[in-house]
């Protein structure tokens, strides 16, 4: 180790030691924490107390209705209301287990709202970084020539582009609304497994790390490079260059070393998207409160429960499949490079995976269209029933159409045609969500706020999507535009105007309960109307790209295309803006937004539709009046405002902690 | 908190963010930017990185924050993030005009939406951190007690 590092290492050692002190003599301050009167103060499973020291009674279920289940409650009982808030810590002689506030309750919370949370801020930032991807990919294509970057790193774009939004985006997103709301709409206590809901929240950040350990060793190295000498290995990963699917030859040829990372990266993602599935399964499976019984389940907890069937069938191939290619790589097996298995057995087995999570991906987006469109329709759902069995005939039908990736690899024609056939059946349920959505609008009281726009649009675009794909199932125009622009303008018309809108529509519609304010509505429309020309502008063009002829995944292409090149980076352009409006909004409303004293801000009761999410945002406002602030779920005190019985609260000196826990102190 | 204390350190989150943003889009974009060539021509010392970035941070803790904090009174709005988001542009027309010396065609693009992403966090987090150091963050009151903001 050369010289300068020396310093700053010992300066980086002496500030951690001085935190570690600092937090230790905080934790062991006799009047900031509290003694376990008894065991049941000992809890671990996201920090409830429980009146009857942990026996179950008959009593268990009105108690822990008249109780909030944030986790982060006070005991109304403990016999300790002149004392300070329990604050949890890690370093204390006794062992906490309620939860902490600040850092240290995001770092270690197993309560699901917070796993969620967390959940969705992950989601989010990788959402951005990969279309930070997009927007490079869509500089490069704005001149025919490799001008803007080299042909490598547009490899590398699209391929870091592909798995960050499937991998990191769209599933975290999805599994935290699960987290979130699943609890709420079937009235359970918490997931089943709260620590294994942690673990496979936390499983995520490294995984994520591993897929693109590139670029943050290189920012390192950077930053060393300012300091110090330059780290030469820190410069040895590249961007990986193989596209998501990784296809072998290519993928077991490649030098890179970055590849067996990214390899062992989404093997632990597929470990922690597992761990989330079983959890979901398990909690509708065995914790659904009284009074909610199969047959009054929400179509979204239906949803949610059929993609987790299809997460623990696929995700375990794509496991395995990994783990061959490391091997492959690595240890010098040859299941990819022989004649038996060859390069074809990876395609079956990665498709295997990759079809079914497809619909991975957009059974929770129909799920949420389904959930929210009655909402805003003034009208029950249409056709619940034909919803659900849709739902069900997809899990099912879906792990049935892989080979529709491969019509162009050479199989055999029958099976060729049994796949075809399988994939247009497909499209069957597909299509009867898509009626039942339009016959629940049809007649109905549509209110066009945010979420209503977004819902709209999204079937819209998803009907194109759709009706694109219908085409594509069908193999001999599948042969014609194979590995064209058509594929990617038919799929991002899915995953972005389908997927990604479903997402805006949750955000807007349970922003209310989640931050106990309201967005700007204006921003909203502004936001719903510029993605909509987005998703448009960006993709319509690149179905003529396709038809015309011209092969995907290349940094350079023939003049004639340029136009419809142009066009579609002007509309990714649109949508990059859209999403900036969509960002400000969310952060500046939670800001500033105007707090929302009414648990029913959508007027759900008016149409009778006041579901169990929003009975349980009233139960915590009408617990909490004599504190109006405690709306908030992200455990903060909004700006700015104080209140006469935050008084305990506020005496130990924690800016952010969860205010409702002052309100059930006193009850 | 005193106003150019509290901007002070509004400057200082701020600049932590534009750097880290800065940083990653340099290495996003296999450094074909040169991200620090820009920041060392932004500040007058072209060629020399280090002391260009040096004296970067110091305006952007320092002599942004309290000029903004001098202005920020007579700019019509009440939320002073907002106000920092237009300090923001302002301060990134001058980085886009003097950083894309030797940069031309589409990359221009990437550099000028990136950059701006940047400046705008930078001038949203001085200006919030600013206001809630100062108890300046504006309240649009409320939904849903009778006073109703219906849109």
């Amino acid at each position: 180790m050369s010289l300068p590092l020396v310093p700053l290492l010992a300066v980086v050692s002496v500030l951690l030691g001085g935190l570690a002190c600092w937090r230790r003599r905080e934790s062991t301050d006799p009047t900031a924490t509290e003694s376990p009167r008894h065991p049941a103060s000992l809890r671990t499973d996201g920090g409830e107390e429980r009146p009857d020291g942990g026996r179950r009674t008959d009593e268990d279920r009105r108690v822990s209705e008249e109780r909030r289940t944030d986790g982060g409650e006070r005991r109304a009982d403990s016999g300790s209301e002149s004392q300070m808030p329990v604050i949890g810590t890690l370093y204390g002689r006794e062992h906490k287990t309620s939860k902490p506030y600040g850092l240290m309750r995001w770092l270690t919370s197993v309560d699901h709202k917070d796993i969620g949370i967390l959940y969705l801020i992950f989601g989010l930032a990788a959402g951005m970084w990969g279309a930070t991807d997009a927007m490079m990919i869509r500089t490069e294509l704005f001149t025919p020539g490799t001008d803007v970057w080299n042909a490598e790193t547009y490899n590398g774009l699209f391929t870091t582009h592909g798995l960050t939004m499937l991998f990191f985006f769209v599933t975290p997103v999805f599994t935290g609304l699960a987290n979130y709301f699943l609890p709420l709409l079937i009235d359970a206590e918490d997931m089943a497994f709260p620590r294994i809901n942690a673990i496979a929240f936390w499983l995520l950040p490294p995984s994520f790390v591993l897929v693109r350990a590139g670029l943050l060793t290189e920012v390192l190295a950077k930053v060393i490079d300012a300091v110090g000498p330059r780290v030469e290995f820190l410069y040895a990963l590249e961007p990986p260059t193989m596209g998501w699917t990784l296809y072998t030859p290519l993928t077991t040829q490649l030098a890179n070393p970055q590849v067996d990372l990214l390899l062992l990266g989404l093997h632990l993602s597929g470990l922690a998207t597992i761990m989330g599935g079983v959890n979901i399964i398990v909690t509708i499976f065995t914790e659904r409160g009284e009074g909610v019984s199969w047959s009054t389940l929400d179509i979204l907890t239906w949803s949610l429960l059929t993609t987790s069937g299809l997460i623990l069938f696929a995700f375990p191939v794509l496991g395995s499949a990994v783990l061959m290619l490391l091997f492959d790589r690595n240890f010098g097996t040859t299941f990819f490079a022989v004649e038996a298995g060859g390069p074809i057995l990876w395609q079956h087995l990665f498709w295997f995976f990759g079809h079914p999570e497809v619909y991975i991906l957009v059974l929770p987006a129909f799920g949420l269209t389904s959930q929210i469109l009655p909402k805003f329709s003034g009208r029950k759902l249409f056709g619940f029933k034909f919803i659900v069995y849709s739902t069900l005939a997809i899990g099912v039908l879906s792990f049935g159409v892989w080979a529709h990736h491969m019509f162009a690899t050479g199989m055999d024609p029958r099976l060729r045609a049994s796949f075809m056939v399988v994939t247009l059946a497909i499209a069957v349920p597909s299509a009867v969500k898509t009626f039942n959505w339009m016959a629940t609008i049809w007649n109905g009281n549509v209110k066009l706020e945010a979420p209503m726009q977004f819902l709209v649009g999204g079937i819209g675009l998803f009907v194109v999507g759709g009706v694109t794909g219908i085409f594509l199932a069908s193999v001999p125009v599948d042969l014609v535009v194979h590995g064209t622009y058509y594929v990617v303008a038919h799929f991002h018309f899915i995953v972005v105007g389908i997927i990604a809108f479903s997402m805006f529509a949750a955000s807007y519609y349970w922003y209310p309960l989640l931050t106990g304010r309201m967005y700007n509505k204006r921003l909203g429309t502004i936001h719903a109307v510029l993605s909509i020309v987005g998703v448009n502008v960006t993709f319509m063009p690149l179905f003529l790209v396709g038809l015309m002829g011209l092969p995907r995944r290349s940094a350079q292409y023939p003049v004639e295309f340029t136009l419809l090149q142009q066009v579609a980076t002007v509309g990714a352009f649109i949508l990059a803006a859209s999403v900036g409006i969509w960002l400000f909004n969310m952060v500046n409303s939670f800001r500033t937004g105007p707090v929302v004293r009414t648990p029913d801000p959508w007027d759900l009761k008016e149409s009778n539709q006041f579901s169990r999410e929003w009975q349980w945002f009233e139960r915590r406002m009408t617990e909490g009046l004599s504190n109006p602030q405690a709306l908030a779920d992200g455990g903060r005190v909004a700006d700015g405002e104080s209140d006469a019985s935050n008084d305990a609260g506020s005496d130990a000196g924690a800016g952010d902690e969860d205010s409702d826990a002052d309100a059930d102190a006193e009850n | 908190m005193n106003r150019p204390l509290a901007a002070v350190a509004g400057g200082l989150s701020g600049t932590a963010a534009l750097t880290v943003l800065l940083l990653l889009f340099e290495v996003e974009t296999r450094s074909q930017i040169g991200m620090f060539d820009v920041v060392a021509r932004f500040v007058g010392v072209p060629g020399s990185t280090t002391v260009g970035f040096v004296l970067f941070v110091a305006a952007g803790t320092l002599a942004w924050p309290l000029l903004f904090v001098a202005v920020e009174d007579s700019v019509p709005g009440s939320d002073p993030a907002i106000k920092g988001m237009g300090v923001g542009v302002l301060l990134w027309i001058p980085f886009l005009l003097l950083g894309r010396a030797e940069l031309s065609g589409a990359i221009v693009f990437a550099f000028a939406g990136l950059t701006l992403v940047a400046h705008l966090a930078y001038g949203y987090i001085t200006g919030a951190v600013y206001a809630r150091l100062t108890g300046r963050t504006p309240s649009s009151g409320t939904l849903g007690d009778g006073s109703e903001l219906q849109g």
